[in-house]
């Protein structure tokens, strides 16, 4: 078992719950021991990136600083924005050390221990979808997905910028696929599915951010896909809670059940619904569980 | 006598196959045409264009001049993905035996094959007022000497060539053909944070418009796309915190940004319920009520008693206001790491199933009006 310090961010506290109840589900069963952090913070989404770059950067090196001493190497994120945001500020922290030391000078000022930058930030799907952690995961996922089209969603901030985020190519993204396949699931290929959800402009900029939506949902729709699934709960709250308003501003009801990552393997691997929770989904989760005959 | 592009004596060649997409504005009429060519190991995607174009196919249209980069003409796609044709080395992807899909640029409306009607994106340039105002009408008596550390603000906004790759894939602009784009909002970052220009206000206030700063959907394609090392998205960034640095901090994405403040340094993480009534307003909110309880019914809205409190969350509140008090707010915070291109190079991955080239996007037939 692998001790990683665990980060689930502001949606899996609140309104995604079921994705921090399906990944502490899930990670003994693919060797992650997971060290809950009490007095982390928000990683500020991107908006405090750009409301107060500063204080973004400083708050996300309290988040690494402590990670670092719990004595983690790792810190586990489950959201696509909170993987950039924390990957950007360490990747500015490690690569400049005069940065660095006035950063950990003002955490200690405040009581927070320095951080000196050994902590590396990896999100879940990197997690199974390589490594010990994929092996395990093929152990695990006895129950499986015959059967099930799935199309992956990996949304923006998981692969770009790749010179931050540097897991795989952005453009030829493998690792859900790999995830999919390895748990008897079957990948649907469809453009959209490394283009944008919309979810950052939802509430300022509604209209462009559905033009944005419709896109992997259609498609996948199209391509013949009984499910979609995202590693980003922020792209999991716009596909799922946000149908209804396409279907009023589109007249079409495409009805389609998104899964975040942990619970379709967590399905794969026998995981309870009390661990699922497929009850607090807007879309119906129903179809693809009967399909299962789960 | 010798084409320019033959092999020099004893060099080596290659074979290098190519799927274009042809097309016809005045017809309508599109084909994906396959090319073969012999070329120098050494060859460009432009090199193999002009060897089609000498050899093969006079009638294949695209843009070209410098031929090194610096002149922004040869932007196209390649397997759906932005380039400059003069950047792309054809070596490995032709000894890989992969024929990649050419095609034009994207948002923009196609003239013929690869050419592009750049008029739209120019015209978003000129709408950012891209020259210098320095609040005078005389030149002053003496020079204005700027350090490097003000000019390093700016640094990357102004390695910008304007070849529009960054554009190509935008997805905001896909939904809203008005978004300003990377492009020119970078280039309004490039006279924003100019320590000359005194206009910084009246500019932020332009650039707030309904399709400008936070009509980004922060999908990151215009950082990963740019030849140049721009990183437009992280301009678009530094002008969303000026904007709120100089008070223009009215429009919806501001406030939603500034929510995100606030819930910080009172509770450390997001008050996600009070999120819709601080970006929008109460009026607004309210009509959002039905939409509101049918998420609620599935624990979508967590009721904001008791709050969701983070220990220790006094240490992030002191941070803010330390922090603050170091005035390295507005783009001055925005930390880059890199002076120009930072670039990791992706190898196939062995043995896993990767997407069809003709499947992602931007691949698909151009459009007549783009």
């Amino acid at each position: 078992m692998r001790r990683v310090a665990y980060f689930k961010g502001c949606l899996a506290s609140l309104s995604a719950k079921e994705l921090d109840s399906s990944t502490q589900a899930l990670a003994p069963k693919v060797g992650l021991e997971l060290v809950e952090l009490e007095t982390v913070t928000c990683c500020g989404a991107g908006d405090i990136h750009e409301a107060e770059p500063d204080y973004y950067l400083h708050l996300n090196a309290r988040i690494l600083a402590y990670a670092e001493a719990a004595g983690c190497d790792t810190l586990l994120t489950v959201c696509n924005v909170c993987t950039l945001n924390l990957r950007q500020a360490n990747w500015q922290l490690k690569n400049d050390e005069d940065l660095r030391d006035r950063v950990s000078t003002n955490l200690k000022r405040v009581g927070v221990p320095p951080y000196s930058g050994n902590v590396e930030v990896r999100h879940l799907l990197w997690e199974i979808a390589e490594g010990e952690g994929y092996e395990l995961l093929k152990q695990s996922a006895h129950k499986g997905l015959k059967g099930l089209k799935i199309a992956p969603f990996y949304g923006c901030q998981i692969l770009r910028p790749s010179k931050i985020l540097g897991f795989e190519d952005p453009d030829r993204p493998w690792s859900l696929e790999r995830i999919i396949e390895a748990c008897g699931g079957e990948a649907i290929d469809y453009p959209a599915k490394i283009k944008c959800c919309g979810f950052p402009i939802i509430q300022a900029r509604e209209e462009t951010a559905l033009g944005e939506l419709i896109q992997p949902i259609e498609q996948a729709k199209e391509a013949g896909a009984d499910v979609i699934v995202t590693p980003c709960p922020l792209c999991h709250l716009s596909l799922d809670a946000w149908q209804s308003k396409l279907k009023k501003a589109t007249g079409k009801d495409f009805a389609m059940p998104i899964l975040h990552l942990s619970q379709l393997v967590g399905v794969a691997a026998g995981l309870e619904e009390s661990e699922l929770k497929f009850r607090r989904h807007v879309v119906p989760v129903t179809p693809v569980l009967e399909k299962l005959e789960v | 006598m010798h084409s320019e592009l033959a092999p020099a004596p004893g060099s080596t060649t290659i074979d290098v196959a190519l799927k274009i997409w042809r097309y016809d504005a005045e017809t309508g009429e599109k084909e994906l045409k396959r090319y073969e060519v012999e070329a120098p190991d050494w060859v460009t995607l432009l090199d193999v264009l002009d060897i089609i174009k000498d050899k093969h196919d006079g009638t294949l249209a695209y843009r070209k001049s410098c031929r090194m980069m610096i002149c922004g003409s040869c932007g196209m796609r390649m397997d759906g993905a932005a380039v400059l044709a003069c950047k792309t080395r054809m070596y490995d992807i032709a000894k890989s035996g992969h024929v990649p899909v050419i095609s034009s640029m994207g948002n923009l409306p196609v003239i013929k094959d690869l050419v592009v009607d750049m008029d739209p994106f120019w015209g978003k340039i000129r709408r950012m007022k891209p020259w210098l105002d320095p609040g005078y009408e005389e030149p002053l008596e003496k020079e204005r000497i700027v350090s490097q550390q003000q000019t390093n603000v700016i640094h990357k906004e102004a390695l910008c060539i304007m070849c529009g790759c960054c554009v190509s894939e935008c997805n905001s602009m896909e939904s809203d053909p008005e978004f300003f784009g990377p492009a020119a909002l970078a280039k309004g970052m490039r006279f924003v944070g100019d320590v000359r220009d005194q206009a910084d206000v009246a500019r932020l206030n332009d650039y707030n418009d309904e399709h400008g700063i936070w009509d980004c959907t922060r999908c990151y394609f215009c950082n990963e796309r740019c030849p140049k090392g721009v990183d437009p998205r992280d301009a678009i960034a530094k002008l969303g915190a000026e904007s709120i640095k100089q008070g223009v901090d009215q429009d919806w994405g501001a406030k939603h940004a500034k929510w995100f403040v606030t819930s910080a340094k009172t509770t450390g993480w997001l008050r996600e319920t009070e999120l819709v009534p601080k970006t929008q307003g109460v009026v607004s909110a309210i009509k959002e009520t039905k939409f509101a309880l049918a998420l609620a019914k599935h624990g979508k809205v967590p009721p904001p008693i008791p709050p969701h409190v983070a220990a220790r969350v006094g240490e992030a509140r002191k941070l803010y206001h330390l922090v603050k008090a170091q005035g390295r707010d507005g783009a001055l915070g925005i930390v880059q790491g890199e002076h120009a291109l930072g670039r990791i190079e992706f190898s196939e991955q062995a043995g896993v199933k990767t997407s069809d080239p003709e499947m992602r996007p931007g691949v698909e037939p151009p459009h007549a009006e783009g």
